[in-house]
């Protein structure tokens, strides 16, 4: 009788029950992490196309609108007017109806054909920087590649004197979604996992039924694995449903093995529930077990990596990264699921994982109190 | 160890910070009795009750449950003892059957052990027809036995309630009671507060907590017939009349009398042995007061605890100058 988990069939039967009855909390675990999913996945979309570029052709010849064409050819960018004076494009501008224009000057076509600079003009937002670089990167580009033909032509040669291959491994395409999404699987199950289990062993302190389980001989250890069991099945299937948006949505290839995925998705749970646990044990009221669930997730937004590369952060930020699961679990999901490597090659990840999951639990089961206050 | 009593504190004293919720109460309850613990909200009445289940460590002093102490036993107690807390612990998600069996899983009991103990309770408590019931929707006198059934399914040697029957209809209140009494039969010693004179009157043994402390315990035919609570040269009355409001601002004002409170449609009276019936009844003739009954009566336990109480004032105004 005397077992170290006494109680733990009980909890498990009465926990399963409550979850399942209970359709908002329910769709409250599983609705909004659908939808931050999906917005998340959309907004985060870096790759820009169609950027809306003005006109000003002051030269207005065949020349001229073969430019502008080289600009639309891009796909960065989407002619969407034409000013016809500077004033034009600088009201259009501040007014931010185009991210860029594109100038170019009466005597265009008549440099060109006599073989001297011609000069045109780029003018950028740049209030948005993303863009910006990009729109600067494609302007470059495109001005560029007619320098190097025209000097090809003249020179007699066939072949640029050098060429780059490059070539980009595991995302070739360079979409952003491949980058972002997993990251969003890890900040999503935090946010959904964390709240139920800071708010479950709350609820009981709330309604009064608390009291009666520490009058029965239920150990902490099976309270407290009663209480996590449930909650980790439902993780589980939100991070299947997960993965299949992210596959079928928005088509990011998964290279690695679907199973690996699915062990780093428990061992990562497994530590967010604890985590909640943890919260519950302090909380005494709902309203507190939110507050401080919030405050534990909102970091890992920060400094998990998720949206902002780690590697770009001042020293202090970049540490502070370390001690949040969720950095572990994206680095290792988007190892999986882009790199295709394997859980071995990624071992260390998984036994900080484990390492945080085990500490947060043996924590919340001995700060949990089998006496009132 | 005494084997005849299944409850025992002494000095048991329970502060939080500089209040002292429970002030050095020492009391033994008899193994088989049903033990009332008076007092108003606040006295202190639920912290010996956590106290004793050893959910709340006591700040001074010791308690022992069948011989077990309640701060480094725990284990032990928390399977001999049922609680029923104020709230009625019930998961309003889970249905009659299932409260039944997730508490009886709780202690333990699995398979044929559970179904047994699960159906004779059913029984016991006649709540059949309600087993599907989702706890949420069932009144408060079913509620009150399903937490009650609840707390029964591991054979407690000792069941706790704590005000078992504030808020329910009196059939519910009443049918309660016979329950108790059935276990009570048993062998199972029962502990109840509550606010309930005449709850009080049908247990076996009273308590009475008063501002933290505990002012009297014993039985109740003996708490009666305390010096304190029958002055020597008085006995007590009940007068019934016609407009007994108005015949109690005649009475009060009678050589004699110490005390007098209404009844609904009498009085009762602490008065001097001299005071006889005619010069009452007189009295209230001349107020056109007739159809006048009087009766000498035994004090009741209101009247024990009243007195007890008034008699500390004093004593509690001494203290805080």
């Amino acid at each position: 009788m005397r077992t170290p988990f006494r109680g733990f069939g009980a909890v498990l039967y009465k926990e399963f029950i409550g979850v399942l009855r209970d359709p908002m909390t329910l769709f409250f675990m599983f609705f909004p992490p659908l939808v931050e999913m999906i917005a998340f996945g959309y907004a985060l979309d870096n790759d820009i196309k169609n950027m809306s570029l003005i006109v000003y052709d002051q030269d207005r010849t065949v020349e001229s609108r073969e430019l502008v064409d080289r600009f639309a050819n891009t796909g960065t960018f989407r002619v969407t007017g034409v000013a016809n004076s500077l004033d034009d494009v600088r009201t259009i501008m501040r007014r931010g109806k185009a991210w860029a224009a594109l100038q170019i000057p009466p005597d265009f076509t008549r440099e060109l054909h006599a073989g001297r600079t011609a000069h045109v003009q780029v003018l950028i937002d740049g209030s948005s920087s993303t863009p910006a670089l990009q729109a600067l990167n494609t302007s470059r580009a495109v001005t560029l590649r007619q320098s190097v033909v025209a000097l090809l032509q003249e020179s007699g040669r066939t072949q640029v004197p050098v060429d780059v291959r490059p070539q980009v491994l595991y995302n070739p395409a360079l979409r952003s979604p491949n980058f972002f999404v997993p990251g969003v699987i890890g900040v999503v199950l935090q946010i959904a996992t964390t709240f139920a289990s800071a708010m479950s062993l709350v609820r009981e302190r709330e309604r009064g039924t608390l009291e009666q389980l520490l009058v029965s001989p239920l150990s902490r250890w099976g309270l407290m694995l009663g209480k996590l069991t449930p909650y980790m099945c439902i993780g589980l299937i939100m991070a299947g449903t997960l993965f299949a948006i992210m596959h079928w949505l928005f088509m990011v290839p998964i290279a690695g093995s679907v199973l690996a995925m699915f062990a780093a998705t428990f061992v990562y749970v497994f530590a967010l529930l604890s985590m909640g646990l943890l919260v519950s044990t302090r909380a005494q009221n709902q309203m507190q077990a939110m507050q401080m669930s919030m405050a534990l997730i909102l970091p890992s937004v920060f400094f998990s990596g998720f949206i902002f590369p780690r590697e770009t952060m001042p020293w202090i930020f970049h540490e502070i990264g370390y001690f949040i699961p969720t950095t572990y679990f994206i680095e290792l999901m988007r190892a999986i699921v882009l790199r295709g490597a394997s859980l071995q090659e990624f071992w260390i990840n998984v036994v900080v994982l484990i390492a945080f999951g085990v500490v947060l639990f043996m924590l919340s089961a001995l700060r949990f109190k089998r006496k009132l206050a | 160890m005494p084997t005849d009593a299944m409850i025992e504190c002494e000095g048991l004293t329970k502060r939080f910070g500089h209040f002292t919720a429970v002030d050095h109460v020492s009391f033994k309850v008899a193994t088989g009795s049903i033990f009332g613990f008076l007092g108003p909200n606040g006295s202190g009445k639920s912290t010996v009750i956590r106290m004793l289940c050893g959910i709340l460590q006591p700040t001074e002093g010791t308690a022992k449950i069948a011989g077990f102490d309640v701060t480094r036993q725990t284990d032990e107690i928390k399977s001999i003892i049922g609680y029923m807390s104020q709230k009625f612990s019930l998961y309003d998600e889970l249905t009659v059957y299932e409260n039944l069996t997730f508490y009886g899983r709780l202690y333990g009991l699995r398979g044929d052990a559970l179904a047994k103990k699960r159906d004779q309770l059913i029984a016991v408590t006649h709540i059949e027809p309600f087993l599907k019931r989702r706890a949420a929707q069932l009144s408060g006198g079913w509620r009150q036995r399903l937490a009650m059934a609840c707390s029964l399914l591991h054979d407690p040697k000792v069941l706790f309630l704590d005000e078992p029957t504030a808020g329910i209809d009196p059939v519910a209140r009443r049918e309660l009671w016979d329950l108790l009494f059935e276990f009570s039969s048993r062998g199972m010693t029962l502990f109840v507060t509550t606010h309930y004179m005449d709850e009080a009157e049908r247990c076996t043994h009273v308590g009475y907590i008063h501002m933290s402390k505990l002012i009297v315990c014993g039985m109740p035919d003996d708490l009666k017939k305390l010096p304190e609570v029958n002055p020597p040269g008085t006995k007590r009355l009940d007068v019934t009349s016609e407009h007994v409001t108005q015949a109690l601002q005649i009475v009060r004002h009678l050589n004699g009398v110490r005390s007098a409170t209404v009844f609904g449609q009498s009085m009762r009276l602490l008065v001097d042995q001299s005071v006889n019936d005619e010069t009452i009844r007189t009295q209230l003739a001349q107020a056109n007061i007739t159809n006048v009954d009087i009766r000498q009566i035994s004090p009741s336990l209101e009247d024990v605890f009243v007195t007890l109480t008034a008699n500390r004032e004093p004593e509690k105004q001494k203290e805080a100058a």
